[in-house]
C-alpha cells in the first residue's frame, strides 16, 4: 500500500531530510516549526540541498519543482490533513518530544502512526503519553537523509506487527535498506559510531597523530570513505556531544563520555562543517581538508 | 476485432483503443500521477471530442479500470459494453533472450517477463502490474505482450556480444538487446511496401530519432545490429541521454566530482545529450531556432546528433555490403527536414541522393525525400507503435480462437 501523506513537525536539519526524501520519493508532506523564521529556514535548506543534486547531476530542474511542490510549509498542524504518518523532527529533548507526542495524538486520527527520529531516547516512555502505543515506532534516519542509503526501524515495547510493517514499507517507498533493530539506546549505528569518533578525539588529545593523518590511516587503511574526525565534524561537534551525553546518562559507560577535546571545541564554536572547522578546517562547505 | 493496447509505465498508462479490423484508433489518452494523488486522465475520441479530468488511480487496477470506465462513457466513450475489448494489447519494455516475437500472456510469460526485471527495472514491474489489472478488470479477455527488445534478437553474437570478459555475458545477460523494435519493424516493412519489394530482398536501415534514438541495420527482413545496447543509452546522441563513449570518462568523472552510482546513471541519463551539450534544451526544435540563430553550442549539439547518425549510417552500410533503403521515423526523423538533411550530407557515395525540396516540405507526413535517380530510397514514415501492438495482438489472439 503506497503512503500518500505525511507530517513532519521539525524543519531543522533531520526534519528537511525526510522531508525531501519523502518528496522525492512521490509522498505528500507537511512540515511545520513553532516559528515562521526556522519554516523559512527549512525549506530554503531543503531547496538548496536540491540544487546541490542538480550540481551533481542527480536532478533535474523539472524534478525539482516537482518535489519542492510536494512539501508544504506550516505554522499550525491545525491546517495540516491527516497523514499516514506523523514525524517528531524536533532536537533530542524527551520533554520536548514527548509534548510533540501528546500534539499528535490530540490532531491525527486514529489510523496515524507516529514516529520518532531519536537514537538516544525511550521510544516507550515516548508511547507512553499517546493513546496509541501500539502505533509509534522509530526511525532513525542517518546524515544526509536523502543520500544515506539506510534506515534503522525500530519497535518499541508495545509496537504492533502492522506497524512495524507500515514503517517498512514507507522506508522501502523511500528506497531504504531497511536494517531493523530492537529498541535500545544508540541502536546500531550510534552506538558503534560514537566510540570509534571518542577513540580518535583521543589519539588526537594525546598526541599520537595529527587529525589529517588519524583519518587518513582509517580511511585508507581499511577502505572506509570518511574519517572519524571528519565524520564529527560532519554530523556537527554539538549534535554529536548531545549524543553522547545521551548515551552516556542512559548506558552509564565511560566509553560514551565525550572526549573533552570535543567538549573544548564545542565551546571554542569550531562545530565542524557548518562553521567552517571543528577538527578538521573546511573550506567552503563539502570537502576541502586542510 | 476491438483492441485495448496499454503501455503502463511507472507512473501513467497510456492508451489506445483501437478496431483492429479498420486499423482506426477510436480514443486514445492516458493517465498520469497514478499513486501521487492529483491523477489526472488525458482522454481524447477520433471525432475530436477531449477531456482532462482529475480522477481517483492509488495504483494501477485502478488507473486502468478508469480507462475503461471512460471508454464506456455515454458522453466521452467509444463502446457501450466492457464484452466489446476483445483483447488487451501491453508494450513490455523487456523480453530478454526468451521473446523473440510477441506472446500471448500466460503464467509462464508472466514469469518470464517477471524473470527480466533486472534488465529493466524501472519498465517491467509495472508492465506486468497493467497484466494483472487487466486480468481483473476483464477476467478471459486474452492480453499479449508486445516486446521492445523482440526484434532484435535476431542479431547475430558477433553485434551483441560486448568486448568485456565473456563470464558477464553468462552470469548477468550482459548483451546488446537493443530498444524500439515494434517501431523498426514497422518502419521497414511500411518502407519495402514503398518500394514495392519484398521486405526478404532488401537491406534497410531505420532511424527512430525521438525522445530516445535509436537505428537498426535490417537484412532480408531481420534485425542484425542496433545502436542501443544492453541499455537505452548506447547509440546515438538523444535530448538527455548520452549515446556512444568511452567507459573510461563516466569512472574517470565519478573519481574526479565524486560521484555515486546513482549520480553518474542521471548525468548520463537525464543531463547529458542535446541538453547536455547545448545547455538550452532537449528539444531538437529548440535546439534548431538557437541554431539557426548562431547560437554556438546549439550549432555544436545539431552538428553531433547528426554526425553521429551519418557515422552509423556508413557502419550500418558496410555491415550489410550496401543498403536499398533508408527510413527516418520519430518526433524528430519525421518532423526535422534539416537533421535528415544533415545526417544524410555527403553520403552521395553511397547512392543516396536527397530531393531537398521534397525534403523540406516533408513535416509529419510520408514521403520518399531522394530524387528520382538516387540509388538509395530514403523515406520519412511517421510510426505507429500501438498499431503494432494492436496487429500483433489480433494476429496472435485469432491464432488462438
Amino acid at each position: 500500500m503506497a503512503i500518500k501523506r505525511i507530517f513532519i513537525a521539525g524543519a531543522g536539519r533531520m526534519g528537511q531530510g525526510i522531508a525531501e526524501a519523502a518528496a522525492t520519493a512521490g509522498i505528500e508532506v507537511d512540515m511545520s516549526d513553532i516559528d515562521q523564521s526556522k519554516i523559512d529556514e527549512g525549506m530554503a535548506g531543503i531547496e538548496s540541498s536540491l540544487n546541490r543534486s542538480i550540481e551533481r547531476w542527480a536532478l533535474t530542474a523539472g524534478e525539482k519543482h516537482i518535489i519542492l511542490s510536494r512539501i508544504q510549509p506550516m505554522m499550525n498542524i491545525e491546517n495540516a490533513a491527516d497523514p499516514d504518518f506523523a514525524f517528531e523532527a524536533v532536537p533530542e529533548d524527551l520533554e520536548l518530544k514527548k509534548a510533540v507526542f501528546t500534539s499528535f495524538d490530540e490532531h491525527f486520527g486514529d489510523q496515524t502512526v507516529f514516529v520518532t527520529s531519536t537514537s538516544t531516547l525511550s521510544i516507550t516512555d515516548l508511547a507512553g503519553v499517546t493513546g496509541r502505543p501500539d502505533r509509534i515506532v522509530g526511525m532513525h534516519f542517518l546524515f544526509p537523509v536523502p543520500r544515506a542509503a539506510i534506515v534503522e526501524v525500530v519497535g518499541a515495547l508495545k509496537t504492533s506487527d502492522e506497524t512495524l510493517r507500515s514503517a517498512k514499507s514507507l522506508a522501502a517507498q523511500m528506497k531504504k535498506r531497511i536494517i531493523e533493530v530492537h529498541e535500545y539506546p544508540g541502536f546500531i549505528t550510534t552506538r558503534v559510531m560514537i566510540p570509534f569518533i571518542n577513540e580518535a578525539a583521543y589519539a588526537l588529545m594525546e598526541g599520537v597523530a595529527g587529525a589529517g593523518d588519524i583519518d587518513e590511516a582509517i580511511k585508507l587503511g581499511f577502505g572506509f570513505p570518511i574519517g572519524p574526525l571528519e565524520l564529527a565534524d560532519t554530523i556537527g561537534l554539538d549534535d554529536l556531544m548531545t549524543l553522547m551525553e545521551s548515551l552516556f546518562r542512559e548506558l552509564g559507560d565511560f566509553k560514551y563520555k565525550p572526549c573533552p577535546m570535543i567538549r573544548r571545541l564545542v565551546r571554542g564554536g569550531r562545530l565542524g562543517k557548518k562553521t567552517g572547522s571543528g577538527f578538521l578546517t573546511y573550506d567552503s562547505g563539502e570537502g576541502g581538508l586542510s | 476485432m476491438k483492441i485495448l493496447v496499454l503501455n503502463s509505465g511507472s507512473s501513467s498508462v497510456k492508451y489506445k483503443f483501437f478496431d483492429a479490423v479498420e486499423n482506426v484508433c477510436h480514443a486514445e489518452g492516458q493517465v498520469e500521477r497514478i499513486g501521487m494523488g492529483g491523477s489526472l486522465l488525458h482522454h481524447k475520441r477520433l471525432d475530436g471530442d477531449r477531456i482532462r479530468i482529475g480522477v481517483e488511480a492509488t495504483d494501477h487496477a485502478q488507473a486502468i479500470e478508469t480507462v475503461i470506465a471512460t471508454l464506456l462513457s455515454r458522453n466521452h466513450g467509444v463502446i457501450a459494453d466492457k464484452t466489446e475489448i476483445d483483447a488487451v494489447g501491453h508494450r513490455v519494455a523487456h523480453g530478454g533472450e526468451k521473446f523473440t516475437r510477441s506472446a500471448l500472456v500466460t503464467d509462464e510469460v508472466k514469469d518470464s517477463i517477471r524473470d527480466c526485471i533486472e534488465l529493466a527495472p524501472l519498465h517491467n514491474p509495472h508492465n506486468l502490474r497493467g497484466m494483472e489489472a487487466c486480468e481483473q478488470l476483464l477476467p478471459g479477455v486474452p492480453q499479449v505482450a508486445v516486446f521492445d527488445t523482440a526484434f532484435h534478437l535476431t542479431m547475430p553474437p558477433h553485434a551483441y556480444i560486448y568486448s568485456v570478459p565473456y563470464i558477464l555475458y553468462q552470469r548477468y545477460g550482459i548483451r546488446r538487446y537493443g530498444f524500439h523494435g515494434t517501431s523498426h519493424r514497422y518502419v521497414a516493412a511500411k518502407a519495402a511496401e514503398k518500394l514495392g519489394r519484398s521486405l526478404e530482398e532488401i537491406d534497410i536501415i531505420t532511424c527512430h530519432l525521438g525522445n530516445g534514438c535509436s537505428m537498426a541495420a535490417i537484412h532480408k527482413g531481420q534485425s542484425v545490429d542496433t545502436s542501443m545496447g544492453f541499455t537505452p543509452l548506447e547509440g546515438l546522441v538523444m535530448g538527455t541521454r548520452c549515446g556512444d563513449l568511452d567507459p573510461a570518462l563516466v569512472l574517470h568523472v565519478m573519481g574526479k566530482e565524486n560521484l555515486t552510482v546513482s549520480e553518474a546513471t542521471a548525468m548520463l541519463n537525464k543531463h547529458s545529450g542535446l541538453a547536455g551539450i547545448s545547455g538550452i534544451s532537449s528539444d531538437m526544435r529548440e535546439i534548431e531556432e538557437e541554431a539557426a540563430a548562431g547560437q554556438e553550442r546549439a550549432v555544436l549539439a545539431l552538428d553531433i546528433f547528426t554526425y553521429r547518425i551519418r557515422k552509423y549510417i556508413g557502419a550500418y552500410a558496410a555491415a550489410m555490403g550496401g543498403i536499398d533503403a533508408m527510413v527516418f521515423t520519430g518526433g524528430i526523423g519525421s518532423n526535422s527536414p534539416l537533421v535528415r538533411a544533415r545526417s544524410l550530407d555527403g553520403l552521395d557515395f553511397l547512392g543516396i541522393s536527397i530531393d531537398t525540396d521534397v525534403n523540406t516540405k516533408c513535416i509529419g507526413c510520408d514521403a520518399e525525400i531522394t530524387s528520382e535517380e538516387s540509388r538509395v530510397k530514403v523515406f520519412a514514415i511517421q510510426t505507429d507503435e500501438e498499431l503494432v501492438i494492436a496487429l500483433d495482438t489480433k494476429r496472435i489472439v485469432s491464432s488462438f480462437q
